[in-house]
Order: structure tokens, then sequence, then C-alpha cells
């Protein structure tokens, strides 16, 4: 340490607010340098003797700053009654456990925001086999009932309602079985089965209600009932199909179908459906030739389908191979459209032969007369000549 | 509760009677009152008007206790608050370069003087300050009113209130080498008025 830094702390010196390694320092200069000595001796002397001293504050001044500090607490304006109550607040927020807990408390608040049930009343969202969620009003789902059949088709077994999405292969696997096991005039019964099973709830439900739903159905339809007056008109026409009615749903179907709405499209498919019931397939073909160009979509080609059958049945086989035909341009019903093709053109072919061996049959015996018709008359004149 | 307090800091005691506690407002008050009256004392010279500005200065802590930081040191709070207050009773009175410590103190009916009461011995005094004579305590106090107001103001905090160089920077608003300067300024200036004096000499020893 030199004099020049000594002069700069020997304040700090004097009022011992140095650090213990300066202090020495300080002291071991003074030690060697008199004038540096000097000033420390000069100063801690005159500090120790000039102390002022001090004066007692007055009797009673005391208590007269506490009585005035109670008189002013008690006229504290309320903004300062305000600021001081903030401060206490204040102090309290400041903890690091209220912290803590407003920190943990944002982290819930955040977490219940963002796993908040979706809106809706949906439960459960269901797709396509293309993995495109299904409105509700464009798909239902169409069981036709066998002609032969007094009940109507069962759908046989379906997915769990939480995994209802098939890929293609299966479908047309099933579809291929469900072939092999019944009629021609029956095919489009598990082809229905298999859309009801992928159609969204509140068609494909009435649909399998409509067909005599299991008990899986009839929750799958309790689930996914509206509670709108349309949804309940809609209910009551499928109860009276559901229970065999079938002019008494025809009549409510028609009336839903006339009124339009969200249901006027099923209404009208299952109208012609219904009357299918009660008048047959020359009645019931038209109608659903109406329900095909009157709605597009999957409703429209529904109606194709069952006037396909209609006319199948009919043994228009020409105007049922037509709508297979238009059928074919259908995704959904590409394939089933061709397999029926087939069918009929080889049920085509199978009637052509048939005609041919008929025809073949019944020339024969012609033929035959005939033949038999030139002999006598030829033989006739031998005779006389033989007889001659 | 009275042991707690006397261990509590000032900051302590004072974030307390923020909250409403007004036993901590009378332990600062007994801590404080005697250092503040005497500094007020030596800046305005008139014990009336010392008392009143003494109890002026915690009416200010009262009516501003809200805007204690905690992380705030009390006494240079309360010193900021007693020097503005100094400032402007000095502006009043004017007697700050014409106060004599034979003048009568205002209306006081005893007509104390300040001298008077300086020189009285004071029984709570240290042995070491009671050992001076009363002309030696005469001659510092003469010492002190004749310092330069920077000088004296720097002066009296540091020994009055016993605050340190940094804290007595904040409450002037000057650097802290400022105030070292004038405390050296004061100090020379007092060492002269004190060299006559034997207790002097035999410090110097």
């Amino acid at each position: 340490m030199d004099c020049e830094k000594f002069d700069r702390i020997v304040l700090d010196l004097l009022y011992d607010e140095l650090d213990e390694l300066t202090t020495a320092a300080a002291k071991r200069h003074m030690e060697h340098c008199a004038r540096c000595k000097a000033i420390g001796s000069g100063l801690r002397a005159t500090r120790e003797v000039g102390a002022l001293p001090l004066v007692e504050p007055p009797d009673g001044l005391e208590l007269r700053i506490l009585q005035a500090e109670e008189q002013a607490a008690q006229l504290l304006p309320i903004g300062k009654r305000l600021g001081r109550g903030l401060s206490l607040l204040a102090s309290y927020a400041m903890r690091p456990q209220v912290s803590m807990a407003a920190l943990l408390m944002l982290m819930i608040g955040s977490s219940l925001f963002f796993l908040r049930a979706q809106p809706g009343d949906r439960e459960h969202v269901l797709v396509t086999e293309r993995g495109v969620p299904e409105s509700d009003n464009d798909s239902v789902t169409i069981i036709p009932k066998k002609p032969d059949a007094p009940e109507p088709a069962r759908v046989a077994t379906h997915p769990a309602p939480t995994a209802r999405v098939e890929d293609g292969a299966a479908r047309r696997d099933r579809a291929t079985e469900s072939k092999s096991e019944a009629a021609p005039a029956a095919a489009p019964a598990p082809v229905a089965a298999e859309r009801y099973a992928a159609a969204p709830r509140s068609e494909a439900t009435r649909g399998g209600a409509a067909l005599g739903a299991s008990d899986d159905d009839k929750d799958l339809e309790g689930s996914g009932r509206a509670s709108t007056d349309s949804d309940a008109s809609y209910d009551a026409a499928m109860a009276a199909y559901r229970d065999g009615r079938y002019s008494e749903a025809q009549r409510h179907f028609d009336e839903i179908a006339s009124l339009g709405g969200p249901h006027a499209a099923n209404a009208a498919l299952y109208g012609a459906q219904a009357l299918r019931r009660v008048s047959g397939c020359p009645t019931a073909a038209p109608r659903f030739e109406e329900v095909h160009s009157r709605y597009p979509g999957s409703v429209g080609s529904d109606a194709a389908w069952q006037a396909a059958d209609c006319y199948r049945s009919l043994g228009e086989l020409a105007r049922a191979r037509a709508n297979y035909e238009q059928l074919s341009a259908d995704p959904s019903y590409k394939t089933r459209a061709k397999e029926a093709i087939a069918e009929l053109d080889q049920r085509v072919a199978d009637q052509e032969l048939a005609a041919r061996k008929a025809a073949t049959a019944a020339a024969a015996p012609a033929a035959s007369a005939a033949a038999k018709g030139k002999a006598p008359a030829a033989s006739a004149p031998a005779k006389p000549a033989a007889s001659k | 509760m009275a042991a707690v307090q006397g261990d509590a800091t000032d900051e302590m005691l004072m974030v307390r009677y923020q909250r409403g506690e007004r036993k901590a407002f009378v332990e600062l008050v007994r801590r404080h009152n005697r250092s503040i009256y005497n500094f007020v004392l030596r800046q305005l010279r008139v014990p009336s008007v010392a008392e009143d500005v003494t109890q002026d200065v915690f009416m200010r802590l009262v009516q501003n206790a809200a805007d204690f930081k905690h992380e705030a040191r009390f006494l240079t709070w309360l010193y900021t608050i007693a020097r503005n207050l100094c400032i402007d009773q000095l502006r009043k009175l004017s007697h700050r370069r014409h106060a004599s410590l034979d003048q009568p103190q205002g209306d006081q009916s005893d007509a104390q003087l300040l001298g008077d009461t300086i020189s009285d011995p004071n029984p709570q005094a240290s042995a070491e300050r009671g050992a001076l004579s009363a002309e030696v305590r005469s001659s510092i106090v003469k010492a002190v009113d004749s310092l330069p107001d920077d000088q004296r103001e720097v002066f009296l905090l540091r020994e009055v209130a016993n605050l340190p160089f940094r804290d007595i920077a904040e409450i002037t608003g000057v650097g802290e080498n400022t105030v070292k300067s004038r405390m050296r300024y004061a100090l020379d200036r007092l060492k002269e008025a004190l060299s006559d004096f034997e207790e002097y000499a035999r410090a110097l020893r």
C-alpha cells in the first residue's frame, strides 16, 4: 500500500468499514510511513475527543409521537389504508409458497382447458371405409327383404360400436361369402348389413332397427335418436315398419318425405321399401326409380339397387342390368354391381340356352310329324299302284 | 414479544408495522427518536423546533409506511425524511446562518439555550464523553456549527446516526467519495478546534 491509496481509505479505516486484509495492510503502512501515521493518529484522536455529545430528547417527546401516531392512524385517508392493505397482501403474495400454489393452479386450469370435452352430442365419430367422416344425411342403410322371406333379414353380426371401420378386403370377403350362401334375389341383404355396420349411428341404427336389430342395435338406436319432432315422426314410422305395419309405415314415410327435412331422403327410401312390402315390385320399382332420381348420393344408389332388385325379380333383366351398370360407377356399389351384372349375364345366357333347347325340342316333333305326313301321301299312290 | 422485537431489525419492525402491528412502531420510536432528535437539533439548533420536527419525521413515517419496501434500509429512509424536513424548516426559519448559542429559544418559559443544553452533563452519556470538560464540549459544538452545511450534514449522519458512507451518499444524493471528502474536511476543522486542548494531546499519544 502506498500513501495515495492510504489517503483514499483512511476514513474507512477510521470507521472500521474496511475488510481485514486492507485494514492489516493499512496498519503495516502506517508503521513504516510517518506521514500516514500522523494522519491516521490525528483523525483517530479527533474522533475520540471530538465525539459530539448527544442530547436527550425532551421528556414526553416519545409519548407525543405515539399519541400523534394513534391519531394519524385513525385519520389515515382511505388511499393510505388501502395501500397498507395492499402492502400486506403483497407481502403474502411474494412468498414462495403462494407463488408455487398459483403456478400449480395455473397448470391444472390449463390442463382442464385442453382436456375438456369436445362440443357436440356425438360420443363417437364414425368414418367410412375411406377414412372420411360420414355426415348424418348422406348415408342410409337399406337392407332389402328377401322376396321369399317373411321376416326382415337380420344383421348377423357387426363390429363393436367403437370399431366400425373395416378394410375393403374384409368387406369384399364377407360380401363374397354372403353371396355364395344367399339366393341372387337376396344378395343385397348382406351388403346392406355391411353398410349398416359402417353407417353413421343415426342412420344405421334406424336401418338396423327396421330389420329387427339385436340388443346392440337397439342400444345404438337409442343413443342415436334425436329429440326433435321430425325425429319422433321418423321413429314412429320406423316402429311401424319394424312391426310389420307396412301400410301405416308407408303413409308416415311419405308424409315425412313430402315435408322435407333431414329425414326426407331416408323416409322416401323406406316409403318405397314399405310399398314394396305392401304392393310388390311392380308398384315399388317406379317408386325406387323416383327416389333414385330425386336423391343423389348414397340414398339414390340404394334406391337404384332396390329398383334393380325389383326388376330382376320381375324378370326385366335388361332394366336391372341398366341399373347395375349405373351403380358400377358408385365406388361403394362397384364390386357388387359388377357381380350382379355377371350374374345377370349368366342368367340371360342360361335363359337363352334354355330357350334354344326348348326351341330345338319343339322343332324336332314338328319335323318328324311333317315327315310322317309326306310319306303316306307318297305311298298311297303306290299302294294303288301296288294294288294295281 | 418485547424480546422478539428487541432482536428484530428495523426493517422487520417496519414490515410488521405495515401489517398493523403498532408495537413495532413503538419499538422503532424508542430506538431512533434520540438520534433523530440530535440530528435535527444540530441542523436547526432550536430545541423546540427540533422537537416538533422530530415528531414530524415519525408522522411522515406513519403516513408513508405503505411506501416502504422491505428490501430498503430503514435508517436510510428515515434520515432521508429527517433531512428533507430540516431543509424545509431551515428555509422557513432562516436560522441557518444566524442562530446563536446565546439566543433565547422561541417562547419557551425556561428560555433554555442550546449551549446550556449541550453543556448540561448527560447522565446517560458515556464515561469517555463525561470525562470531557465543558469547555471542550462547547468547542466541539461550535466547531460543528461552524461547518459548512454539506460538511455538517455528512458529519452528523456519520457521527450521530452512525450511518456508513454508502448510505450517507444515498441520502445526500452525492457520490461516496464526495461524502468522504466532506467528512475529511469536517474532521480537519474539528481537529483544528481541538488541537489546543490537553485531551486531544493525550489522545494523540
